[in-house]
């Protein structure tokens, strides 16, 4: 056993901890500066990076290596290890900023559309939509038929979570075998829709993609069960990472507050409700930071890691929660002020906890597994 | 980053692995009704001084693991090799305790010895040391007192110098095993420090004039720990372990690694105690769609505990500081196993508080682990003492 970051680990995660350091956490103010004295009546506006500056960062991340984490060395990426991303992610869940590394599955890059995802000339995401409540798909209800000229998609109405990409990941299940596929699809064939952008109370959007008489060309199935199971993980470690971010830099920003800030002539360091809270906080982001590790150390391996990924998932955006929660209320009135990053930390990490699998539903699953062992 | 054992390390968890398979579970339905004389993995007091047959025929069984275990060369596993042992690194002990939990029967690979006493000098080595790795003596720990225990350096028994020997007076709280330890390793201060200074550790052989154990107390888990009363017990300074005014270093030594196994073995009890309860409900749907999400959840937790275990043991293998570790383990492992145990009982009903039960058994182990060797709250005090030490470098990468 050896749990000490190589030499090429300690490398990346340091880049990416220097990336955000000075590229997001520090545009952080810019981004969450309350732009009028005044608001105007009404739901206040959906944040949003400036898309010149989005730009920027794509490019200078791209430099070195923080773009395009799954790109293979043919494609000039660096083709980094589960344990990699996670380190990565880990580094920019830190910032509120909304800026992150898409992740592209590896295997898209062996296809038609692995040197436009390579360029970034196109963009990408997943419609797995039927994923987030128990994080697989094994009762996947969307259904196609293979046919001589080609795949039919049945008629289906989905929400996803970037609906200005041009080429999606969809899953469907063939009618009779069963057999699960996943298909490309762009968002200028024939028969597909996306709807109305919809807010969410995270800063993101979704919208609805509709497939209506949907036809596609048999080569646009591009991957089975695995693959799909694969995609899942990886988003399931890839929430797991950006929570030990978020939990880092909470408990970080609340040690630092507690030492400053006096009430009653002592600082709040000094008071056990302050200190237990940040003990308790810090037992779940080191239980949550070595399950993360260990289920993408376990992927690199090549050993089974779907459930350990689960889990990772599960402990980790509840810990966010726990210290998004936790450095709002020890920041005081401060802590819900849109100016600092601790309400938009809550709100990302509770959705968090609703993607990929809910609480219940995994619990419920690796019960009755253990049930039936 | 690996997170596989050694080639070595992975032989010696699957010849442990053998072993329970083999030796151990093959008696589980001997113990099942086993009389009260065992609690956690260890024995209790006195039982081995007993003249009832029911009792002998247990000694006798596990006099018999004792010899077969030391012939598979499981013995002395953590003892280091300048005296015989293998000296096996933290991490390797987990993996042996986590292989052992995995069967009820309360059975150790010893021997297990104090591990201050590895401080020994000149005849004590010979006198104390040696004994207590062959198992032919064993020893007490006195720290607590009655107006001492989660902040030992508030203890008052005290040693005054008398020439070439030391006048100990006190009473010391709850050291387990008094009653039957050859020998008790002993607290006091010098007359006049406070706090950490002057604390100095004695080794007291039993019946030493003016020392005797003034009773055993029954306690919820069984355990039976005693009372002390030390009254001008002469002790030459012969018997000063480590240095006279350095044993407040030797106290804060003794928990050491010892944390960690208090972790695994959490573990692996809480996974027994699902287990129970995964038993119960297989055969009803209902149950099993009710239950089937919380034990989900314990199961969870369970992994990460696992998680924080190895991760303490290899950071004290890497000589490391594992102060914060330590305490995490300790108080994550007992109050989840704690809340584990009291789910169960949710799911079995009153007949899970038949005494013999063997979740009667970890209910009532489960609470006292909450509180002998430093209570929850002195763990979260010790947790965040390191947090507004370090800030969040405390939780950095390694």
């Amino acid at each position: 056993m050896d749990l000490k970051l190589t030499e090429e680990e300690k490398l990346i995660k340091d880049t990416a901890a220097q990336f955000v350091d000075r590229e997001l956490i520090a545009r952080e103010g810019a981004y969450l500066k309350q732009q009028a004295p005044f608001l105007p009546p009404g739901a206040p506006a959906r944040r949003e990076l400036d898309p010149q500056a989005r730009i920027e960062l794509k490019e200078r991340a791209r430099q070195v290596g923080l773009w395009s984490l799954e790109l293979p060395e043919n494609f000039g990426g660096s083709n980094t290890s589960a344990v990699a991303r996670v380190l990565i992610h880990r580094e920019f869940g830190r910032s509120v900023l909304p800026f992150r590394p898409v992740s592209i599955p590896r295997f898209l890059f062996e296809t038609k559309y692995g040197e436009p995802l390579a360029d970034g000339t196109i963009s990408f995401a997943l419609a797995f939509a039927e994923a987030h409540r128990t994080g697989e798909l094994s009762r996947l209800q969307t259904f196609y038929r293979e046919e001589p000229e080609g795949c039919i998609l049945r008629d289906s109405s989905s929400f996803i979570a970037n609906p200005r990409a041009d080429l999606f990941l969809f899953p469907a299940r063939e009618q009779g075998t069963q057999r699960l596929g996943l298909f490309a699809i762009q968002r200028d064939m024939p028969g597909v829709t996306i709807g109305d952008e919809v807010d969410l109370t995270t800063d993101g959007i979704v919208a609805r993609l509709m497939l209506r008489q949907c036809k596609i060309p048999s080569e646009q199935l591009l991957g089975y069960e695995y693959e799909a199971g694969a995609v899942i993980a990886s988003e399931q470690l890839n929430i797991a990472a950006r929570s030990l971010g978020i939990g880092l830099r909470c408990l970080a920003a609340s040690i630092e507050h507690a030492r400053n800030r006096v009430t009653f002539g002592r600082p709040l360091a000094q008071r056990q409700a302050i200190q237990w809270m940040l003990a308790d906080l810090s037992i779940e982001i080191r239980t949550s930071t070595w399950l993360t590790l260990e289920a993408a150390w376990r992927a690199d391996q090549e050993l089974s890691y779907f459930e350990e990924a689960a889990l990772a998932k599960k402990r980790a955006s509840k810990m966010a929660f726990q210290a998004a929660d936790t450095a709002i209320q020890i920041h005081g009135g401060y802590g819900v002020c849109k100016e600092l990053p601790f309400e938009g930390f809550y709100r990302e990490a509770r959705l968090m906890r609703l993607l990929w699998g809910q609480e219940h539903e995994l619990d419920r699953a690796r019960g009755e597994r253990f049930i039936e062992a | 980053m690996e997170f596989h054992l050694s080639s070595d390390e992975e032989n010696l968890r699957k010849v442990v692995a053998e072993f329970v398979r083999d030796e151990l579970v093959p008696l589980e339905p001997e113990f099942t009704n086993a009389p009260d004389i065992f609690e956690g993995s260890r024995w209790k007091s006195r039982v081995k001084s007993s003249d009832d047959p029911e009792i002998k025929r247990y000694l006798g069984i596990m006099e018999s693991l004792e010899k077969k275990a030391e012939a598979k060369g499981l013995w002395r596993l953590d003892v280091p090799k300048q005296y015989g042992g293998t000296e096996i690194s933290n991490v390797a002990m987990i993996a042996v305790t986590e292989e052992l939990e995995k069967t009820a029967i309360p059975f150790e690979f010893g021997n297990h010895v104090s591990n201050i006493l590895y401080s020994c000098k000149g005849a004590q080595i010979d006198q104390y040391l040696w004994p207590c790795i062959r198992g032919e003596k064993t020893s007490a720990f006195g720290l607590s007192e009655p107006a001492s225990g989660a902040d030992p350096s508030m203890l008052q028994t005290t040693a005054t110098p008398d020439g070439e020997d030391f006048l100990i007076n006190g009473t010391k709280m709850f050291p387990t095993f008094a009653d039957v330890a050859d020998f008790v390793q002993l607290f006091a201060r010098l007359p006049g420090t406070v706090g950490h200074e002057g604390v100095t550790c004695f080794l007291v052989d039993t019946g030493t004039p003016g020392y005797r154990v003034a009773r055993s107390i029954a306690t919820l888990a069984g355990t039976e720990p005693c009372e002390l009363v030390f009254e001008n017990c002469r002790v030459h300074k012969s018997q000063v372990l480590g240095e006279v005014g350095d044993g407040w270093a030797l106290n804060q030594a003794w928990l050491g690694n010892r944390r960690f196994q208090v972790g695994i073995r959490a573990h692996g009890q809480a996974r027994r105690v699902l287990r129970v309860v995964a038993d119960l409900v297989r055969h009803e749907p209902k149950a099993a769609d009710r239950f089937a999400g919380r034990i989900g959840h314990f199961l969870g937790e369970i992994e990460a505990l696992r998680t924080l275990t190895y991760l303490g043991a290899w950071k004290a293998d890497q000589k490391m500081n594992v102060r914060s570790e330590a305490a995490s383990v300790k108080l994550f492992a007992t109050e989840l196993l704690h809340r584990v145990t009291d789910f169960a009982l949710e799911v079995c009903g009153p007949s899970g508080l038949h005494k013999n039960h063997v979740l009667a058994r970890t209910f009532r182990h489960a609470r006292a682990t909450r509180i002998v060797e430093g209570p929850s709250e002195i763990q979260r005090h010790i947790i965040q003492r390191e947090l507004f030490r370090e800030g969040a470098a405390a939780l950095a990468l390694p």
